[in-house]
């Protein structure tokens, strides 16, 4: 039997309660999108006592089923005052999935400035997990490369961890809540938004699972799941983006540098320019080749145990040890093109520092760029640009100011270019030279966000396939469906990646669905992955509504407006109509 | 002195060439590592198939092709072999290996002749990869 449990930190009470059953069918975004929208008051400050936070896992996480290891963490975003939820990749999901834990809802507030470290441990005898709550006072004002090795030295080292960093004590707006490796580092991240602020508020510093000896997370059609996990397995491993030795397998998500570069939609200089001189070398290519020239790294590493993508991966320092996993792609160009910064060593560094203080790297490469444009640092100044990290570490005047995210860096230095939508700096991909995400952008229901719109199958999809993608009414039909079939599959508990397979080979997208089915006992078809799609975004926006927002929060800043981006010298041009249809149709 | 002359006249015509990937390797230089950047003395009225077969880069083994930041060619389809380039054109050749996913493309400039092609196809070319063509 699934249980939510549920756990009060006013006074570290928990219990574990029956799944109520409307909540069944749901997992991971869908789960902590309805239980944030169900229980917290859209108009709560997202760091008082009465926002919650909660994690869960996918609805096939746990299970054999492939790339499935995602927990979504979801709250009321202090970066953004929107709904959050926010998706990493991790063995903490599969350990959840595995004690039967469907959630973990975190509420209450901190008492007496003190931290905890929650412990979630299989319990033979009880055949039901065991809680336990231990003060986490030697950890804090720690960096997390130093403190996560001695948790897996108190615990044991098959445990998995989650939790925050300094920043998220320090209640940053850009603090993540951070999830170890299948090595055990602190680098993978529930990071956009600011939840690990929301867990900082609670008192909580770590929740520690150990599933050891938990039993199979249990199917309802055995033979259905088989089948599915089949279907989607062959999908993902022949598809030229998702198999080993493709595309993400080989180059990382980096091999989108050169890509987006050439296209002249890689922001520059904090989105002056669509095209970065130095962008080669700090590409997917480039780290291959730092990785084969000067060996100990890695290219094609999971983030969790099952995946088969495996598309991140180990940089080495110039004499082959170790200098950080992961750079992504976004990671590379905040740091990297965003800044002027074409050196993978500094851009390492920058990661490395970001992951040991807690933090989102979209954000604080965003960060540092209105910093570099109010002048506090030349841009390409990797330098000044380590000196400004160290300055957020300690916790200065300063610090402090840019450890709480480009939009508020930008008002407090007078920045006008603020390439942010709803309080969240834009990603990689620059809205005027790719005018659909900049639609996605507007219109998602959590800021600017790259991982809202990603789609399937446009055989199953009613309206995205009879849209004409080249026009401009499709995009906004393009981009609703993205965002629906988006909210489907990080339900589903797998990585948003299995989209790139799925939208070409069918059979994947109808495995998916068996696997659903095998776990649920439902009868679901493809058609019901854009239903709940859809359901889920009603949620969020109506949560969103209540909380305040408008049709004129789904805007991109005014500059892009007018300001034209070469090279193509081309300004947003989507009218406000054409955004507001995206969800006027819905 | 030559080149100005020549240039002049319209009797060569420079390209600017940036090679991706594995693809680099086809610069001439074997060791050309993550990328090669060449420039190329091209004669006017050049194609997309001319700077292929001088670089000897057999079509099928490239990815994603752009022309001037448009996107011109992807693996399996390359309706951009017969563009003619122009006076200072800057081409960018990626290995087949690379990729750009259609959620990270929708709304990005084309070449007149991969948005025809893409138009053609089922759903107006809604994919990551594609297989209309050798
Ligand atoms: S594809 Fe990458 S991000 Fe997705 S689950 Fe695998 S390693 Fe993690």
């Amino acid at each position: 039997m699934r249980k939510i449990l549920r756990i009060n930190m006013m006074d570290r009470s928990f219990q574990f309660e029956d799944v109520p059953k409307a909540y069944h069918d749901l997992g991971g975004r869908g789960l902590t999108s309805t239980i944030v929208s169900n229980e917290v008051k859209p108009t709560v400050h997202p760091l008082g006592p009465h926002n919650k936070i909660v994690f869960a896992p996918g609805i096939v996480t746990g299970t054999a089923a492939s790339t499935s290891g995602r927990v979504s963490v979801g709250a009321k975003s202090p970066l953004t005052g929107t709904i959050k939820e926010s998706n990493a990749g991790s063995q903490f999901p599969q350990d959840l999935a595995r004690m039967g834990i469907k959630a973990i809802i975190i509420e209450g507030y901190q008492q007496d400035d003190k931290y905890w470290l929650i412990h979630i441990k299989w319990d033979e005898k009880a055949k039901a997990p065991k809680v336990a709550f231990f003060p986490a006072d030697e950890y804090l004002d720690r960096g997390l490369y130093e403190v996560f090795p001695e948790i897996f030295a108190r615990f044991g080292n098959k445990v998995s961890i989650s939790g925050i960093g300094i920043a998220g004590e320090r209640r940053y707006l850009n603090s993540g809540v951070v999830f170890n490796d299948t090595d055990g580092r602190p680098s993978r991240y529930s990071g956009r938004g600011g939840l690990g602020a929301v867990l900082g508020s609670k008192g909580v510093k770590f929740i520690v699972t150990d599933r050891t000896g938990a039993p199979a997370v249990p199917l309802q059609d055995k033979g259905i799941f088989e089948q599915g996990r089949k279907k989607l397995v062959d999908a993902l491993r022949n598809h030229p983006i998702t198999k080993p030795g493709g595309g993400l397998n080989t180059l990382g998500t980096a091999v989108l540098v050169n890509i987006i570069n050439e296209a002249g939609g890689l922001p520059t200089h904090n989105f002056r320019e669509g095209r970065f001189e130095g962008a080669a070398k700090i590409s997917g290519e480039a780290m291959a080749q730092l990785v084969k020239e000067r060996g100990g790294g890695r290219m094609g590493h999971p983030c969790h145990p099952g995946c088969i993508i495996q598309c991140s991966n180990i940089i080495p320092k110039p004499d082959g040890s170790e200098l950080v996993s992961v750079i992504e792609y976004e990671t590379t160009w905040a740091f990297g093109a965003n800044c002027g910064i074409d050196s993978l060593d500094t851009i390492g560094e920058l990661t490395r520092m970001t992951n040991d203080f807690g933090m989102d790297t979209i954000e604080m490469g965003g960060t540092i760029a209105i910093a570099m444009e109010a002048g506090l640092a030349e841009f390409g100044d990797g330098q000044k640009a380590i000196e400004l990290m160290k300055e957020v570490g300690k916790g200065t005047p300063l610090g402090r100011l840019l450890g709480n995210g480009a939009t508020l860096a930008g008002k407090a230095l007078g920045v006008i270019r603020v390439p942010s939508v709803k309080g969240q700096n834009m990603p990689a991909y620059e809205p005027r030279a790719i005018k659909g995400i900049g639609v996605t952008y507007a219109t998602s229901t959590m800021g600017a966000d790259h991982t809202s719109g990603y789609t399937i199958a446009p055989e199953n999809l009613a309206s995205g396939g009879q849209s004409d993608p080249l026009s401009l009414e499709g995009k906004a039909d393009l981009s609703r469906t993205f965002q629906e079939a988006t909210a489907f599959i990080d339900s589903t508990g797998h990585c948003l990646f299995i989209a790139f397979a799925i939208l070409d080979i069918p059979t994947g997208f109808e495995g998916v669905m068996e696997e659903c089915n095998g776990v649920l006992g439902t009868n679901w078809t493809v058609d019901d992955a854009i239903r709940i799609g859809t359901e889920i975004l009603k949620i969020e926006r109506a949560f969103n509504e209540s909380a305040g927002f408008t049709k004129a929060d789904d805007r991109l800043p005014e500059f892009m407006y007018y300001e034209k981006l070469p090279p193509h010298n081309v300004a947003f041009d989507i009218p406000d109509e054409e955004l507001d249809s995206v969800y006027g149709k819905m | 002195m030559q080149d100005g002359l020549l240039l002049q006249e319209g009797v060569i015509m420079m390209i600017d060439v940036w090679l991706y990937g594995e693809i680099a390797s086809y610069s001439g230089n074997t060791d050309a590592g993550a990328y090669a950047h060449l420039e190329m003395e091209m004669t006017p009225g050049s194609t997309m198939r001319d700077v292929l077969s001088r670089l000897c880069i057999p079509a099928a083994e490239r990815g994603p092709t752009f022309i001037n930041s448009a996107l011109s060619a992807m693996s399996g389809l390359q309706p951009d072999l017969g563009h003619v380039l122009a006076d200072n054109d800057r081409i960018g050749i990626f290995s087949a290996v690379s990729m750009w996913p259609y959620q990270y493309r929708f709304g990005a400039k084309m070449t007149p002749e991969l948005a025809a092609a893409l138009k053609k196809l089922p759903g107006g070319g809604l994919h990551h990869a594609y297989d209309a063509e050798g």
